[in-house]
């Protein structure tokens, strides 16, 4: 039997937030590391640089093609440096996978108006302006696109981080819009609602018990990983996904397919 | 290989979706029972695919017909790892032109038959250790459109929540169950309002990317459910209809 072609031959993906902010594989590296594998080249930009190049490192040394950016996607000079270092590197742009996020917890009551103001800054802006500088490369392209945009299952849901499920609804909402706006374009917008998986981002804030809590959360009992997210956003980025924009994936065990009340007390998510 | 080492049923696989769907699995490594009403169209894909495709009637319908297409799959292929409820059929008019007969008909071959299947396959998939069902809804599981009728939707709804149903119950037993939600796909079943250029235009024109679907567009959204990729996917809901429910 022939070898398949690569999943994603030819094509220039753009990963923000593409390094992990500690030890093991969150969803912004699996995602590079498997666009990689299937045949992309990858620019690989992040806050850190460092931690981007821990990503390179790991496509490295698998024979694939990637490089790295220093890029602050709050900024729409560095997304607009950005999206041109991809077309001067590349030649191209196809994909833009929009992983730059942080938590914030709280309830309105609590939150304080400058850590509202920056969650939905680096959550749901940095989309915003990442996509607005990238876009129009997209376009010039010639070959249509796919933007995958990481929300989260706290988009879906009350999951007592109100700053961060106010933020990640929008990043849907976000979504279905650009899915609309951009379709004349062929430019595929999606989203990925990631459940309680375990990566890097928050591993700072679980231990033991909470991390069983968490898997023993969602009807599957499986501990997520950033692989999980990487491989749907794999799927969203290639032309096997060609007639599907404007979605919203969970990924997530089936913890959003179950009422509340069976498996996640609403009165106990304060320990998530 | 995707799929390797894995056994597939696939119900309605004679043509279209399923028939796809056939060969994209046997591509990715797996085995597959073809099932289908359809005769002469199934026997005919499963000798041009070859020894690791096998056609069996099936009409989704009957206890006896899932029963022995279960049983097919494990004495012929050892086992039974994924399902794709894809038969299905489609109908049009208002609820006071709705016969009894008729909306029996179609909640018993696109709701009933998925029920059926499920409880089939989900003792083998235990044996195995797991497995994947992929329950084909419709868009028109999700929402209404006046053109469709009222026993397709409520039978396209039935499969969106039986879907969450048994992805629950059986999540223990690491079987996954998922749903797909496939737009207007150029397909058979859609070959008469297809034929009607102005219905057409209608249905384009509500289509953000601007045009049907393919059997392989919902195929392969079909393989990312049934791979180990979405290990982590179960009670989901895959719409794959070029934008038209995100509007």
């Amino acid at each position: 039997m022939a070898e398949r072609p690569l999943r994603l031959e030819g094509k220039v993906a753009i990963v923000t937030g593409a390094g992990s902010s500690g030890e093991g594989v969150g969803n912004g590296k699996a995602a590079s590391i498997l666009f990689a594998r299937e045949g992309a080249k990858v620019l690989l930009v992040d806050f850190q640089e460092d931690r981007a190049r821990e990503t390179l490192q790991m496509i490295h040394d698998e024979g694939g093609v990637a490089s790295t950016l220093q890029g602050d996607m709050t900024k729409l000079e560095d997304c607009e440096r950005m999206a041109e270092t991809a077309m001067e590197r590349y030649g191209r742009v196809d994909i833009l996978d929009n992983n730059v996020g942080i938590s914030q917890r709280g309830t309105v009551v609590e939150v304080s108006e400058e850590d509202w103001d920056k969650v939905m800054t680096v959550n749901l802006k940095t989309i915003v302006l990442a996509s607005k500088a990238t876009i129009p490369h997209i376009i010039a392209s010639g070959g249509g696109g796919a933007i995958i945009n990481i929300s989260s299952i706290a988009g879906l849901r009350a999951h007592s981080s109100t700053p961060y499920t106010a933020s990640k609804a929008g990043v849907i909402g976000l979504t279905f819009s650009m899915a609309a706006d951009h379709a004349a374009d062929s430019i595929r917008v999606n989203c990925i609602a990631p459940g309680l998986v375990y990566t890097p981002m928050v591993a700072p804030r679980m231990n033991d018990d909470l991390r069983q809590y968490r898997t023993d959360a969602a009807p599957l009992k499986t501990e997520g990983t950033g692989w999980d997210v990487g491989y749907a956003a794999l799927f969203l980025a290639s032309d096997e996904a060609r007639w599907i924009t404007g979605i919203c994936l969970p990924v997530d065990a089936g913890l959003t397919a179950v009422h509340p009340g069976t498996f996640t007390p609403m009165n106990q998510q304060t320990r998530y | 290989m995707r799929l390797a080492g894995k056994v597939a049923i696939i119900s309605g696989g004679s043509r279209g979706m399923g028939a796809y769907e056939a060969e994209l699995f046997v591509r990715e490594g797996a085995k597959v029972v073809v099932g289908d009403v359809l005769e002469d169209e199934g026997r005919n894909l499963a000798e041009k695919i070859g020894e690791d495709a096998f056609f069996l009637r099936l009409d989704v319908t009957s206890e006896a017909d899932w029963a022995a297409a279960v049983k097919l799959a494990v004495d012929r292929y050892g086992k039974l790892d994924v399902l794709v409820n894809n038969a299905g059929v489609s109908a049009r008019g208002t609820i006071e032109e709705t016969s009894v007969a008729d909306w029996d008909r179609v909640m018993d071959i696109n709701a009933k038959g998925v029920f059926l299947g499920t409880r089939a396959a989900i003792p083998e998939m235990r044996k195995a250790g797991g497995g994947s069902i992929i329950n084909i809804s419709s868009q028109l599981g999700l929402v209404g459109m006046g053109e469709s009728s009222p026993q397709y939707q409520a039978s396209k709804g039935a499969v969106r929540i039986f879907t969450k149903s048994a992805a629950i119950q059986y999540a223990a037993d690491g079987i996954r169950v998922n749903s797909v939600h496939p737009g207007p796909i150029v397909t058979p079943m859609t070959e008469t309002r297809r034929s009607d250029a102005a219905v057409q235009q209608v249905m384009i024109s509500r289509i953000p990317l601007g045009r049907y679907g393919e059997s392989e567009d919902v195929a392969y959204g079909v393989l990312y459910l049934a791979s180990d990729e979405s290990s982590f996917v179960t009670g989901s809901e895959l719409v794959i209809d070029g934008g038209w429910t995100a509007q």
